[in-house]
């Protein structure tokens, strides 16, 4: 059974130092017989949640554009790697913009009672966090993380892993980096390794 | 001495939790004297998201022509910046982050062109607010949106100290926030002491 990994891109910057650390994560995947997917958000029409609350009684969105759609992606993937750099000590507008519009499954989890993830389904399914910021200091992707935590606890997906890198301004970009990339291209190697062995018991 | 308040309303719901928490502090210093204040909700601001291209470290603007033309000056201009945010998946709602990540450019100027960010007679005389709202009790909801609000006002020249916090955890549904039992007088206090301290942050830079 093929492992399918969806990459999310949610810096509006194209090739950058946090798309190139996902491709390398994506590259490690493939190389290891996954089928993989990439999605850029700067590419998707969608705008940001607007707090109606509507989805709350329906379950749905009333917003009509291409978020859903790649809310059903996620869904239907079994690792899930979404990425952004830190602006402004959190992910970026773009993907916060995505995330927000997530409050539909949220809603069918915790009002409607129309969805639930079984544990033996989040088990299956992985959620990996990669991110590069340009500051040293070490707890520059903390205030990310809860975000993350909120997307991938409200599609079924358990936060397996961050691959992240800081003081991208120091090392003058991440192909300068001693040890991200590669590190980013053995866990995509590894996730799939770890997913067929749980898929298959 | 005239003070300018700047005040963002950065939820999209119009006059939900967090907006009502902002009109309280804000009428609260409407009745002071010689108090101008300018409400902007940012669902009419039209400021889109940074697009991360670094053009204004060599610029010293952003290439973008949006709304943020008119806030970059307003911003510059005001004493008192309010900016009010409901928390959504733990954080930010992404339209204030937007805002956030678009000061950038006041991070290129201060920290890459070595420009000032206002005159230096107005140094350590502006101030900040933030106000948030947030559906989920956990008394650490706040946690991961307070950094960005910090990068926010750090880069547009106002200290950490100089940033007063009202945070109201717990409310959800459009106007829960008037059952809380202390949102309002906590929101009513908070704005008549932000003024006294920028009146006289203001008056001390007339004596010198």
């Amino acid at each position: 059974m093929t492992i399918t990994i969806l990459g999310i891109s949610g810096s509006p910057h194209r090739h950058g130092n946090t798309e190139t650390l996902l491709d390398s994560f994506l590259d490690g995947a493939r190389v290891a017989g996954a089928s993989v997917e990439k999605v850029v958000l700067t590419d998707l029409n969608y705008a940001p949640c607007r707090g109606c609350n509507a989805c709350h009684k329906t379950g749905n969105c009333i917003v009509k554009d291409e978020a859903p759609g790649l809310y059903d992606r996620i869904l239907a993937a079994d690792c899930v790697a979404v990425a952004s750099p830190i602006y402004s000590m959190g992910i970026t507008a773009q993907l916060k913009g995505f995330i927000d519009r997530a409050q539909y499954l949220w809603a069918r989890k915790f009002i409607l009672k129309t969805l639930d993830f079984s544990p033996d389904h989040i088990k299956k399914h992985k959620g990996v966090f990669i991110s590069t910021a340009g500051q040293n200091q070490t707890n520059v992707f903390d205030s990310a993380f809860p975000a993350i935590t909120a997307l991938f606890h409200g599609t079924g997906f358990d936060y397996s892993d961050n691959i992240v890198a800081n003081n991208m301004d120091k090392y003058n970009g991440i192909k300068n980096h001693p040890t991200a990339l590669q590190e980013a291209y053995e866990k995509g190697q590894q996730i799939v390794r770890e997913l067929e062995k749980i898929k298959s018991t | 001495m005239p003070v300018k308040v700047l005040a963002f309303a950065g939820s999209p719901r119009r006059h939900g939790n967090s907006e009502t928490l902002l009109d309280w502090v804000l009428a609260s210093m409407a009745e002071e004297p010689e108090v101008t204040i300018e409400k902007v909700p940012l669902t009419e601001a039209n400021i889109n998201p940074c697009r991360g291209c670094n053009a204004c470290e060599k610029l010293n603007k952003c290439i973008q022509r949006d709304g943020m033309d008119t806030y970059h000056d307003k911003i510059i201009e005001a004493d008192c910046i309010v900016l009010s945010s409901p928390i959504f998946c733990m954080g930010l709602c992404s339209q204030v982050k937007a805002l956030v990540d678009r000061a950038q450019v006041f991070r290129s100027r201060k920290y890459v062109l070595k420009l000032p960010i206002v005159p230096p007679e107005r140094k350590g005389k502006r101030l900040g607010v933030f106000l948030a709202t947030a559906g989920q009790i956990w008394p650490y909801v706040f946690d991961a949106a307070v950094p960005s609000v910090k990068c926010f006002y750090h880069v547009i020249d106002i200290k950490d100290a100089d940033i007063s916090y009202l945070m109201v955890n717990g409310v959800d549904e459009k106007g829960a926030i008037e059952r809380h039992p202390t949102a309002r007088s906590d929101a009513t206090k908070l704005g008549k002491m932000v003024i006294a301290e920028q009146k006289k942050r203001l008056d001390a830079g007339r004596q010198v």
